[in-house]
């Protein structure tokens, strides 16, 4: 009972309360405390508000239906046909989950800002055109760059699906004279249907949820989304108690996204996708798979090799405009970050102590609900998962704004403190933490620990003696799936660093204010080689395909 | 100061670990033999400041390489002393101090933004703590006496002008001046910085307003100007190629760059170069009040105005000359909004800005 009313506590003071305070806020006199519908009228009661919620949609569903066209095709190739380079194309796919999307966003504004973009001018100089076709600064442009950023979920969750899928009922079709694209759309596809949609309702939410890359294109773009209009509410006068009303159709709209998600996921209609498949057998495409080949190329070449190609020039770069030359080569970028700039090393230092500690603290709390639910030690324990699961539904601004709310004033007072951004983040990633040690926990028959309690041993023996080195694998991987999306943590990072709290993705927004790409460049390359330096190691911990497990 | 001494202390600092170069530069730069020739107060402060360690800089009156020049040299100056330089625009420095004081919980201890309308809120909220440093009365006349009661002195002053980029626009063909911005051959050629973010632009803003009305914001949209956030952006579109006129154009920031290398020069509006006069503070309630202290002194010094001139600021000591042949405010012919105008001017130039541009 003692470590219940431990867990429950953690999950209300992490996720109960901000969200609770959040929600009481929003019908609150900002200064009397009174009960009101004014920040509600507020909120809604001009134009400019509305039209930035359906640029929001718009933006969620254009990254949805584009992560789809990239990520599907690509998923089946992998899972279901011969096309060659697979375990690169992999790579490409994973490289695009690790580049955070602002840095995605820059790499973009290097390659199609409208006159000096890289592609722009390429363009111009082949067909001799007075200006580029391609404008970054734009609804389209920043649908791009985004759904680059999103389309490894939807192919994550198409993988796994097709995995499962066994050839059998292709087999099927085929005996009844289908043809292979009959085959492919009348039947593999529809089977793995629900697992597409719910990689793209997360690629909607990730799009409607993000704040950086919005920042950074959509105000010279001279239009504004949810994420950037409630930024706007913590200008001078803060207005928390406006931004929280405001930030309600973001919530709802994701809870009601993630209740489809959940219903069509779960619907059992589809059996062939609910157990382990039978025999798979890789279609060959014959000519076609170069075809396959070059598509798969070319959404890494969108999503990874040009954008990281023209950031790392800017960041040798003495000026990035000009060009591809020995005497524009300069390390004075890193120079300036690491040596003249003040914040810079203790940002560094910050960003990956933050998002270890989380990560840490994360799984330890996820792991401990998962193994009191999957035992079933206490009552009511579905309600502790419910719980972990929880922050799934709330953006990244709007986690931050109920933590500011809830806990930065006294009497925790928490403002300025490493302790609210590892808590903030911690309860950020609590679900992917909790997805992953569920997965690793069911799989664990617990006989093995009855065993040790038979023997004598007490629980917390048979934890340490069997469970933890069963779980060391997976737990690992889990780790690094907190790890990684931790190190570059914009949104909910944004309303609670201080000035000694800074980190890395803070201070990029800072630096981008100024566009100075170059070292904005270096600062983010640095990010990526410690990101993927620590990700190496770990493929040699756990195995390469440690994201493609859970969810 | 001259730029060789400078350079040396930069590489020394590049080099090993920065603490162990600071301490070699305390010792190699002829400066710190100045400690004998501190004041009482300075000594003092200085005394004092060293048990509080470092202080925390919200910093908007230049661009990041120079706000990072003056912490390093107030570092090498004032050795073991740290200084956090958090460089961002006005109103985003505003923000954050404003998220401190709603949450009670003050993390900077010297603010430094570039819109006078913050000091003056702050110090009716008795927010800000009273210091008259001795400096302050050895800067030139025109950047005395902004608040006679001593809360916030004026440590900075700045231009801004119209920049081009040379390598595609000849001078003879930039605008004169600032209508020649709403002249439709610039369709798609002129970047600008945005008032909700920038003080500098906010202020110029202003000033404009006051020139021409608000039709000549209308008739600027029309040419679909580029909006950053920062008026350093500016700069950084002109260098890229991807705008020729920074309509928004900030002297110091421009001419530092065109120094680098970039083909950037300046026109000296007609009708006025818009002259930013910006303050500094320091909030009641910060940890690290001595070296607050300390700090106000500096920017107050003549060593911070070597480090603006360096940077192609203007000096506010009168014994810190620009180097010949630079461009400074006694040159031109400039023009600026009065305190009070701005004040009470700049919530509202922002909402109409909105209106305007979209953003």
């Amino acid at each position: 009972m003692a470590l219940w009313l431990i867990l429950i506590a953690a999950l209300v003071f992490l996720v109960a309360s901000p969200m609770l305070r959040l929600v009481l806020a929003s019908f609150q006199e900002p200064d009397s405390g009174r009960l009101t519908l004014a920040n509600y009228a507020q909120a809604y009661g001009r134009m400019p508000h509305l039209r930035a919620i359906l640029n929001s949609l718009e933006l969620g569903t254009g990254v949805a239906l584009l992560a789809g066209m990239f990520g599907v095709p690509i998923a089946w190739a992998i899972s279901r046909t011969d096309m060659p380079a697979k375990g690169f194309i992999r790579l490409m796919v994973f490289g695009a989950f690790v580049i955070p999307p602002y840095l995605g966003a820059i790499g973009w504004i290097l390659l199609a800002g409208p006159n000096a973009g890289w592609l722009n001018k390429v363009w111009m100089a082949a067909t001799g055109a007075g200006h580029g076709i391609l404008n970054v600064y734009s609804m389209a442009g920043l649908i791009v760059v985004v759904a680059v950023a999103s389309f490894p979920y939807v192919f994550v969750f198409t993988n796994s699906a097709l995995d499962l899928v066994s050839s059998e009922m292709e087999d099927a079709a085929s005996i009844l004279g289908a043809g292979r694209m009959r085959i492919t759309f009348g039947v593999t596809l529809p089977l793995v249907l629900p697992a597409m949609i719910g990689g793209l309702i997360v690629s909607f939410l990730e799009a409607i949820a993000l704040f950086g890359a919005p920042a950074l294109i959509a105000l010279p773009a001279r239009f504004h989304v949810v994420s950037t209009q409630l930024w706007q509410f913590f200008e001078y006068p803060v207005r928390v108690e406006e931004a929280a009303a405001y930030a309600m159709p973001l919530l709802a709209i994701t809870v009601l996204m993630f209740a489809l998600q959940r219903s069509l996921l779960g619907r059992r209609g589809y059996v062939a996708v609910s157990g382990k498949g039978g025999e798979r057998r890789m279609i060959r495409l014959g000519g076609w798979r170069w075809a396959m080949l070059g598509y798969a190329l070319a959404v890494c070449t969108l999503s990874v090799l040009l954008p990281m190609l023209v950031l790392l020039q800017a960041a040798f770069a003495k000026a990035w405009g000009r060009g591809f030359a020995l005497d524009n080569l300069t390390l004075a970028n890193f120079r300036y970050i690491l040596f003249e700039q003040t914040q810079a090393q203790h940002a560094i230092l910050n960003t990956f102590l933050y998002a270890g500690a989380s990560a840490f603290a994360a799984i330890a709390l996820s792991l401990a609900i998962a193994y009191v639910v999957n035992r079933k030690l206490v009552p009511w324990s579905n309600a502790l998962a419910l719980l972990c699961m929880a922050p799934f539904v709330i953006p990244g601004v709007v986690l931050a704004i109920g933590f500011y709310a809830a806990y930065a004033p006294p009497p925790l007072a928490l403002y300025g403190s490493a302790a609210i951004i590892i808590l903030a983040f911690t309860t950020r990633f609590l679900p992917i933490a909790y997805t992953a040690s569920a997965a690793g926990l069911r799989s664990i028959n617990p006989e093995m620990e009855e065993a040790v309690r038979n023997l004598g041993g007490g629980r917390l023996a048979a934890i340490r003696t069997v469970l933890a080195p069963l779980l060391k694998k997976s737990l690992a991987g889990a780790w690094l799936l907190v790890f990684i999306p931790a190190t570059r943590e914009l949104s909910s990072a944004i309303f609670l660093v201080g000035p000694h709290t800074r980190v890395i993705s803070v201070m990029l927004f800072d630096l981008s204010e100024e566009g100075n790409f170059e070292v904005l460049s270096a600062l983010g390359a640095m990010l990526l080689l410690a990101t993927i330096a620590i990700a190496a190691l770990a493929f040699r911990v756990v195995g390469r395909d440690f994201m493609l497990r859970g969810s | 100061m001259t730029c060789v001494r400078k350079a040396s202390r930069r590489e020394l600092l590049s080099r090993g670990g920065a603490l162990a170069a600071l301490g070699i530069a305390g010792v190699l730069d002829p400066r710190r033999a100045r400690a004998h020739d501190m004041s009482a107060r300075e000594q003092e402060l200085y005394a004092a400041a060293s048990k509080e360690g470092e202080l925390t800089w919200y910093m908007s009156h230049s661009d990041d390489v120079t706000a990072q020049a003056l912490g390093r040299n107030f570092e090498a100056l004032y050795p073991p002393l740290k200084a956090n330089v958090v460089r961002t625009t006005a109103q985003v420095a505003f923000q954050r101090v404003s998220q401190e004081i709603k949450a009670g919980a003050m993390q900077v201890d010297v603010l430094s933004t570039t819109d006078i309308g913050h000091y003056v809120y702050l110090k009716e909220k008795a927010l800000l703590d009273k210091y008259v440093p001795e400096n302050a009365g050895k800067v030139l006349d025109i950047y005395r006496n902004y608040d006679p009661d001593g809360t916030y002195f004026v440590t900075s002053a700045g231009m801004i002008a119209i920049g081009y980029n040379t390598a595609k626009l000849r001078e003879a063909d930039a605008p004169k001046n600032w209508t020649g911005l709403t002249d439709p051959k610039w369709k798609d050629q002129i970047a600008l910085g945005h008032p909700g973010f920038s003080g500098y632009v906010g202020t110029w803003v202003l000033t404009l307003r006051k020139l021409y009305g608000w039709q000549f914001f209308e008739a600027l949209a029309g040419n679909n100007p580029q909006i950053g956030r920062s008026i350093n952006d500016t700069v950084t579109m002109l260098n890229a190629g991807e705008r020729l006129i920074a309509g928004t154009g900030p002297v110091g920031t421009a001419m530092s760059s065109a120094q680098k290398g970039n083909p950037l020069a300046m026109i000296y509006p007609t009708d006025g170069t818009v002259l930013i006069i910006a303050p500094s503070g320091i909030m009641k309630g910060a940890k690290h009040p001595n070296a607050a202290r300390l700090f106000m002194e500096y920017l107050l010094s003549a060593e911070a105005s070597q480090i603006w001139v360096d940077h192609f600021n203007e000096s506010l000591r009168p014994e810190v000359a620009p180097p010949p042949g630079v461009t400074s405010a006694k040159d031109v012919r400039t023009i600026r909004p009065t305190a009070d105008e701005i004040t009470k001017g700049m919530p509202e130039v922002i909402r109409q800005w909105r209106d305007t541009f979209g953003v």
